[in-house]
């Protein structure tokens, strides 16, 4: 699904971000991508969705050599993903309901097919009862499951997600991850950098760790591995 | 494209115009001051050219007598005319005939000329038609040398002159239009940066769930060809009503000055306005939307 060969990042001003990283991440995994800040892990988490362009090597994501997509190939690239960021980016003026909408809008979905895949996402995040709430009326546990119900409205194949429980306390951060954990069973990919080291070490998934640029570890039911 | 994504545009676009609206109305006043000028130049230029085009085509020389010559000299001086190469046709007008062509081209105002009382300033003259419009310039220079004549007009001067004031009207116009677009592009690139600005959360989700970068684009340039399309619309109907105004008058008092009628005239320039409002408002979002929008 997801696969890099001797991909590095360097950017403008000289920084090493990623060097020569090779690893391959097959279709349904469920990967925590951790280590220290600064380490690359955002910079990987960017690449995938081609918000940045490697600077070596080859980048294949679903099926797509993404350092050599055309710039009006990227919206087709990114409609196989869901992105879910830390600080969960919903548009405060619009509803729930519209939020998730909006991500099925802008691809032109059918109004039929946006009212029934909003309704499901929305169930599958435990959230269709606050459909016409804004988002400044929910807790940031429930901004997020609908950040993520936006993420996965869309059927990605595969799921990223950049620190999504970042701004959470631990009781919230579970139930995130319960409904990830519930997409990937699903068969979706999903790709997460992280810091919360119990729920790491608590899920025994693929941990690849990134220090100083390079992969320091890559095991298969790995341990977050760093002290907080 | 699917009418209701057509749909969802516009009504992006509209919610924008409304949420900026002090410099909504700063782009529209802008572009229909400047496409209002530019109309004005557009109906005085044409209205110029027609007005010379007129006049050559009334290739007719106008032979002015000297006072107090017989009516033997006068005879005389028509014959000489008649002999001259391409004459076609030499007609006399006398001073009361003269006098009462003055009048009736004056219309209601020929009460101005009782002023002169029982004088008739005009001069006996002989209208000259040539046959050709080349050699008119010729004729009447020849016309000029005989004995008894004071002067020998034709068109042709009153066209030059005609002709070199609408060039110079045409590149004082063009200076001023140019520098009139200019202030409109960058008021309008300068409203739809503000959106861009007051939306880019929004464009930076649309991004990511995978919108085209057309899909992006199309609210802000459906916004900005409002903006130019709304000012011309405004420049359109104050010209119309102005030219309107003004053909009534100057049919009133000035019947002589060959105006270019209302119709279809105005309506033709109006196209030409409104096009060139879009285009203008379309330029100004495309400006911002290639500097503030990397999409």
């Amino acid at each position: 699904m997801i696969h890099l060969d001797g991909v590095s990042k360097i950017y403008d001003n000289g920084c090493v971000a990623l060097s020569d990283i090779t690893l391959d991440i097959p279709k349904g995994d469920f990967v925590f991508v951790v280590g220290p800040s600064g380490a690359g892990k955002s910079t990987f988490i960017k690449l995938i969705f081609r918000e940045e362009l490697p600077t070596k090597g080859k980048l294949i994501v679903n099926g797509r050599n993404v350092g050599e997509l055309e710039p009006s190939e990227i919206p087709y690239l990114r409609r196989n993903l869901g992105i879910v960021f830390q600080d969960y980016r919903l548009l405060p003026n619009k509803t729930v309901y519209e939020n998730v909408a909006f991500a099925m809008q802008v691809i032109e979905s059918s109004r039929r097919d946006i009212q029934k895949r909003v309704s499901h996402v929305l169930d599958l995040v435990g959230l269709r009862h606050k459909a016409k709430n804004f988002p400044g009326e929910l807790s940031g546990g429930e901004q997020q499951r609908i950040a993520i119900a936006r993420a996965i409205v869309n059927n990605p194949v595969v799921v990223i997600a950049d620190e999504p429980t970042g701004n959470l306390d631990p009781e919230t951060s579970w139930d995130i991850m319960r409904i990830f954990e519930r997409i990937n069973r699903n068969g979706t990919t999903i790709v997460m950098a992280t810091h919360d080291k119990s729920v790491v070490d608590a899920m025994k998934k693929r941990v690849i760790a990134i220090e100083k640029s390079c992969i320091a570890r890559d095991q298969v039911r790995g341990v977050y591995g760093y002290e907080d | 494209m699917k009418i209701r994504t057509m749909e969802y545009f516009i009504k992006e676009a509209l919610t924008s115009l409304k949420r900026n609206g002090l410099m909504s109305f700063a782009s529209v006043t802008t572009v229909a001051l400047s496409l209002l000028i530019l109309g004005m130049f557009l109906v005085m230029v044409l209205n110029l050219n027609n007005m010379a085009s007129t006049l050559e085509s009334q290739v007719q020389i106008s032979v002015y007598l000297q006072d107090g010559l017989t009516d033997l000299e006068m005879r005389e001086v028509g014959t000489r005319i008649t002999k001259i190469p391409g004459v076609v046709q030499v007609s006399f007008v006398g001073k009361e005939e003269a006098m009462s062509r003055f009048k009736e081209r004056l219309g209601e105002q020929q009460g101005l000329l009782n002023a002169l009382g029982e004088a008739n300033p005009l001069p006996n003259a002989f209208e000259v038609k040539v046959d050709n419009t080349e050699r008119v310039k010729a004729a009447a220079q020849t016309m000029m040398q005989l004995k008894g004549v004071e002067n020998a007009k034709f068109g042709q001067e009153v066209v030059e002159q005609l002709f070199a004031l609408t060039k110079m009207v045409r590149i004082f116009g063009l200076i001023i239009i140019v520098f009139l677009a200019l202030a409109a592009l960058f008021i309008i690139s300068n409203t739809i940066r503000i959106t861009v600005f007051a939306r880019r959360k929004e464009i930076g989700i649309m991004k990511y769930v995978g919108a085209t970068n057309w899909f992006i684009r199309w609210p802000f340039l459906l916004e900005g060809m409002m903006l130019g399309f709304g000012g011309a619309l405004v420049a359109v109907l104050f010209l119309n009503e102005t030219y309107g105004v003004l053909i009534h008058q100057v049919y009133e008092s000035l019947a002589f000055l060959p105006l270019i009628p209302q119709y279809p005239f105005i309506t033709n320039i109006s196209v030409v306005l409104l096009v060139t409002g879009t285009v203008i408002g379309a330029l100004g979002s495309t400006i911002s939307l290639r500097r503030y929008m990397r999409v």
